[in-house]
């Protein structure tokens, strides 16, 4: 396949121009992060964060540390430790993963270094699950823990708990011509008027039996296939949608009734406080600024109830949401 | 120096009418937001949310504006159709509830 990379002055490939999450970046070129954006859909002059491989300054920085790092977070599954984010609030979070290796991601996010696990080709999928929404949060944007698509110009956003079919449902709406934003983590931005949300990786993953649903010509608009990963299909979308504004965010619930979809004008704030990301940012500035899109959300009557059976079909709720959708004016 | 991150002040205790007659605030690091169901109160030092019912989120808002905690009084039990004297003991309570945990401090900066 052909290739055209720019170069520096001394020759070198020059460091890769994305967006992700709302954030300019700067990648090492010998870093791969697939789904990202093109560097024209930024806006000129702002200031990028790199992204970078270590090279022995990420131990030295943390080992000479002057007091002892706050254990920000752990995710554990069955006692075994997945993953834990430190922090120093001149170093900043030190991110680690099982199997992924380490990221320090700068106290204003401008800087992720990355020392990979040296037998882990697919390292890099902790920056888009993980560390790049971090940073996102210190720059500044909040994350939503959730699914989103591009609908007719508009966002819409589907959290849940695990296993609610977040990624299955916008699996199944953009089988249907709507563009993915991210299948886990869409960062916001507050602005004047409203909420406008950015994509993240627009790398899909699906369960077999998700995937399996899907007819063979619904499944070809997903993207391209990519290796699976642990047990999961994955694609990538075929283009990185822009900015779009928020329409709608659906918090999913487990039911036994029949699809039910209802708008919440009294949603529980904390449940909106609690369906955003990277809860181990906790710094003034991030605490009001998740508080203020709490509000935005409820004010401007954003939130929504998306009741689903256990084994529902994601075509059917995803026609639920369209009717829905088509029903509502655009703000 | 370091903050102390607590919500909980020590209190000097005031007489019902040294409260009436106090002006409150919010200090810089607490803030709330107002949604339908309550009115969320967040202490951005300590992390800590705090909810408020709608009537106590109302008294928050009337207590903001007000000169002193009674002049809060005479508009709120107008909104509610309700005796003075019965606003006045539930905004009492409230502001003492408020002051307790920093959430708002007198006009001198003391925590009541």
């Amino acid at each position: 396949m052909a290739a055209l990379a720019e170069r520096s002055p001394d020759g070198a490939e020059a460091e890769h121009r994305r967006t992700g999450f709302g954030l300019a970046l700067s990648i090492d070129p010998r870093i791969s992060i697939a789904g990202l954006g093109d560097a024209d859909d930024l806006t000129a002059g702002e200031r990028r964060s790199r992204v970078r491989l270590d090279d022995g300054e990420l131990e030295d920085r943390w080992q000479t540390l002057s007091g002892t790092p706050l254990r920000a977070r752990e995710l554990r599954s069955d006692g075994v430790l997945l993953l834990s984010v430190d922090f120093d609030e001149h170093a900043g979070y030190l991110m680690w993963a099982l199997d992924h290796g380490r990221v320090l991601i700068s106290p204003d996010g401008l800087e992720l270094l990355c020392e990979p696990d040296p037998v882990n080709e697919d390292w890099a999928s902790i920056l888009a699950a993980q560390a790049l929404p971090l940073a996102a949060t210190v720059r500044g944007l909040e994350v939503m823990h959730a699914s989103g698509v591009v609908l007719d110009g508009r966002a819409l956003l589907f959290a849940g708990p695990p296993g609610a079919g977040k990624s299955s449902l916008a699996a199944a709406l953009v089988s249907d011509g709507a563009q993915l934003l991210s299948d886990d983590a869409v960062a916001l931005q507050l602005r004047q008027r409203g909420l406008l949300a950015h994509a993240g990786s627009v790398v899909l993953q699906l369960r077999s039996t998700e995937q399996q649903r899907l007819p063979e010509d619904r499944r070809a608009r997903l993207g391209s296939p990519l290796r699976s990963f642990t047990g999961k299909h994955r694609y990538m979308g075929p283009s990185v949608p822009a900015a779009a504004p928020l329409a709608a965010l659906f918090l999913l619930e487990r039911s036994s009734e029949q699809p039910v979809l209802e708008r919440l004008p009294a949603v529980n704030p904390f449940e909106l406080i609690g369906s955003t990301f990277n809860l181990s940012v906790r710094t003034p500035a991030r605490l009001q600024r998740q508080l203020d899109v709490a509000s935005a959300i409820a004010s401007g009557e954003l939130a929504h109830r998306l009741r689903v059976q256990p084994g529902v079909d994601a075509t059917q709720l995803a026609r639920v949401v369209r009717e829905h959708q088509t029903r509502s004016p655009a703000s | 120096m370091t903050e102390e991150k607590t919500d909980t002040p020590t209190m000097v205790p005031m007489t019902d009418t040294e409260l009436l007659a106090a002006r409150v605030r919010l200090p810089q690091h607490v803030v709330h937001r107002s949604f339908v169901s309550e009115t969320v109160v967040l202490n951005l030092r300590t992390g800590k949310y705090h909810g408020l019912n709608p009537t106590a989120g109302k008294m928050l808002e009337a207590l903001e504006s007000a000169d002193t905690v009674a002049a809060a009084v005479p508009a709120l039990a107008s909104g509610y159709g309700l005796e003075q004297q019965r606003i006045r003991d539930d905004l009492l309570a409230l502001t003492r509830g408020l002051l307790g945990r920093g959430l708002i401090v007198t006009a001198d900066g003391g925590t009541g």
